[in-house]
């Protein structure tokens, strides 16, 4: 999965509150609803001013506090690449797997790239390059089952495979 | 082997696992909150799901947005309650209260239990000694479909608790000193243990809020080893229960092992807006309190209530100040109307609503304006978490809140000024 784009820098301990505000929660989501929400806890301007294939780079435990989804959904529907951060919240980190959205985690990466420099990740390869500063560094391996879930799409795909594999083996 | 991890085996049908390693459990337990089973059961049909896995380890529960205040949440409540007869789900509370305070109170939780829930305070029910976890609704709509989901086996720090409270301090002020010393990712993706001497008095009503309050350090459960108390819980709660306990091994099952002394721990207050800065009540000065926010699952037990009521009885809440109180289950409600302790608390002034999150999920009675201070005995004073943005919480125990309450401004519980 290689990605390349320009970065959005949040700061330290950004809870899922901020990312999407309880006071957008609906029971279902019309297409484009969740990311017309993202991060306005933050930047009301940010779903306007964000496009898609942008990199969003947070402090450490970024995405910590509440479960909510609609954090980690709300950027892949906004087409945000990947989310960087030298930790991530456990819930966040979870949910950004389960629904296809590349998270990579760093020491220090908050610290290596300012707001709208271009960031480049391989992340079959793990290497992350910030290409204003010329800064790169490996990545940690992700978890197999995490790279899978990712490439396949997320735990809907994966889901909807196993499924379809116990229909066919009662069939 | 940690405790934790012979959980996490035992429900992966595995002899042993390893710290860090993957692997596919089936949990006892699930809870769905009306978010959770409205989205969870969309994406489950999305998902290609028809039938739930198990409808008898689900546990649904409407503590959010219940009732209801906006017409979406009324439709797909009906609808939520359309699927589970559809489902054959029958373990249904509505308005029953908090899902982490009915699981310990009515058995769902048990030591050496595995419970999911689609909400991050999923954790408070490892206090009976059982791993407890929040997931997001794909995950739980993934399992669902499968009857299983994929968990990683964490390290876990153990905090153990010495020495004596001080005066009006709580177990709450234990949790806002460990965000004060160690910071909001005191443990990111671990286990947090809570042991010693302090910890073997406290009533499973206190370690509920410790464990409670993990979620808030980055931990992925609790955990207290069950003993005598634990022991008690249970056969009152829930005496048909069959449980089994694991055990630790060894110190060497611990990443880190951490000695804290609450001798030395003054009432503490963690300020707006999240739990990295703490202060002791007379460090913060003078702040005006607009709303005390008194309930929810870290602080809407019965045990909360008589703290509270004992502060407050006679006494009148500060005129510039309101008071919103949601009782953590019906159950809590009816043991506190019985001891006349609600009572109190109308009688001073404060609002009482339907057992349930109130304020603190977001769209409930209590909503607080631009640039109003609140004092809550919830676990969290994210910006815009009590209603605008430009509001101000501060968490702190119970007993700091009542007292608040009262004054009008934020004081000790320690010293609490006639009013």
């Amino acid at each position: 999965v290689y990605i390349k784009g320009k970065a959005w820098t949040f700061g330290r301990n950004v809870n899922t509150d901020l990312i999407f505000p309880k006071m957008w929660f609906r029971p279902t989501y019309e297409s484009g609803e969740m990311a017309s929400h993202l991060m306005v806890g933050i930047d009301e301007e940010f779903p306007r001013r964000v496009s898609r294939g942008d990199v969003i780079v947070g402090g450490q435990n970024f995405g910590c506090g509440s479960s909510r989804e609609e954090a980690a959904a709300a950027m892949k529907e906004a087409g945000i690449a990947a989310v960087v951060a030298p930790t991530f919240g456990r819930l966040f980190t979870r949910n950004a797997i389960n629904v296809g959205l590349p998270i990579v985690t760093s020491p220090r990466i908050d610290e290596e790239i300012a707001q709208g420099d271009v960031i480049e990740i391989d992340l079959v390869q793990g290497v992350l390059r910030n290409l204003r500063s010329g800064y790169a560094v490996r990545l940690p391996p992700m978890a197999p089952e995490s790279l899978r879930l990712i490439e396949d799409g997320g735990i809907a795909a994966y889901t909807r495979r196993v499924l379809e594999e116990r229909r066919r083996a009662k069939a | 082997m940690h405790a934790i991890a012979k959980i996490i085996a035992r429900h992966a049908d595995r002899q042993g696992v390893e710290v860090g390693e993957i692997v596919n459990v089936v949990p006892d337990f699930v809870m769905l909150n009306d978010r959770g089973a409205a989205r969870a059961s969309d994406l489950l049909r999305k998902m290609g799901g028809e039938k739930v896995f198990d409808p008898d380890r689900i546990v649904v529960v409407f503590d959010h947005h219940y009732p209801p205040i906006r017409q979406q949440d009324s439709v797909s409540q009906k609808k939520t309650r359309e699927w589970i007869k559809e489902q054959g789900i029958a373990k249904f509370h509505a308005g029953e209260g908090i899902g982490h305070v009915i699981f310990p109170e009515k058995g769902y939780a048990f030591p050496g239990a595995l419970i999911f829930g689609t909400d991050s305070h999923t954790v408070t029910n490892s206090a009976l000694g059982c791993v407890a976890t929040g997931m997001g609704h794909s995950d739980i709509a993934s399992y669902l479909a499968i009857g299983y989901n994929w968990l990683k086996v964490p390290e876990v720090i153990r905090f153990d608790l010495h020495g004596d409270f001080r005066p009006g301090v709580y177990a709450k002020d234990i949790a806002l000193r460990i965000a004060q010393l160690y910071g909001e990712d005191a443990a990111p993706y671990l286990g947090v243990e809570f042991a010693g001497p302090l910890v073997a008095r406290m009533p499973v009503s206190e370690r509920l809020v410790l464990c409670n309050m993990v979620i808030d350090f980055g931990a992925k459960t609790g955990y207290i080893q069950p003993d005598e108390t634990t022991a008690r819980w249970m056969a009152q709660r829930a005496p048909d229960r069959r449980w089994m306990p694991e055990t630790t091994d060894s110190d060497s099952d611990y990443g880190r092992i951490i000695d804290l002394d609450v001798s030395a721990i003054e009432p503490l207050v963690a300020v707006p807006h999240d739990l990295s800065t703490v202060r002791s009540d007379a460090d913060l000065g003078d702040v005006r309190i607009d709303e005390a926010i008194f309930g929810t699952c870290t602080g809407g037990r019965i045990d909360d209530f008589r703290v509270a009521a004992a502060l407050m009885k006679g006494r009148k809440l500060a005129p510039h100040t309101r008071m919103m109180v949601n009782p953590g289950s019906r159950e809590t409600y009816v043991q506190a109307m019985h001891e006349g302790l609600i009572d109190i608390m109308v009688e001073a002034g404060a609002t009482i609503g339907v057992p349930g999150c109130g304020p603190c999920s977001g769209c409930h009675q209590g909503m607080l304006a631009p640039a109003e201070n609140a004092i809550t005995n919830a676990s969290r004073n994210f910006r815009g978490r009590f209603g605008s943005p430009d509001a101000n919480a501060y968490v702190a125990s119970s007993a700091t809140v009542a007292a608040s309450a009262i004054a009008g401004r934020i004081v000790s519980p320690a010293e609490p000024p006639a009013h």
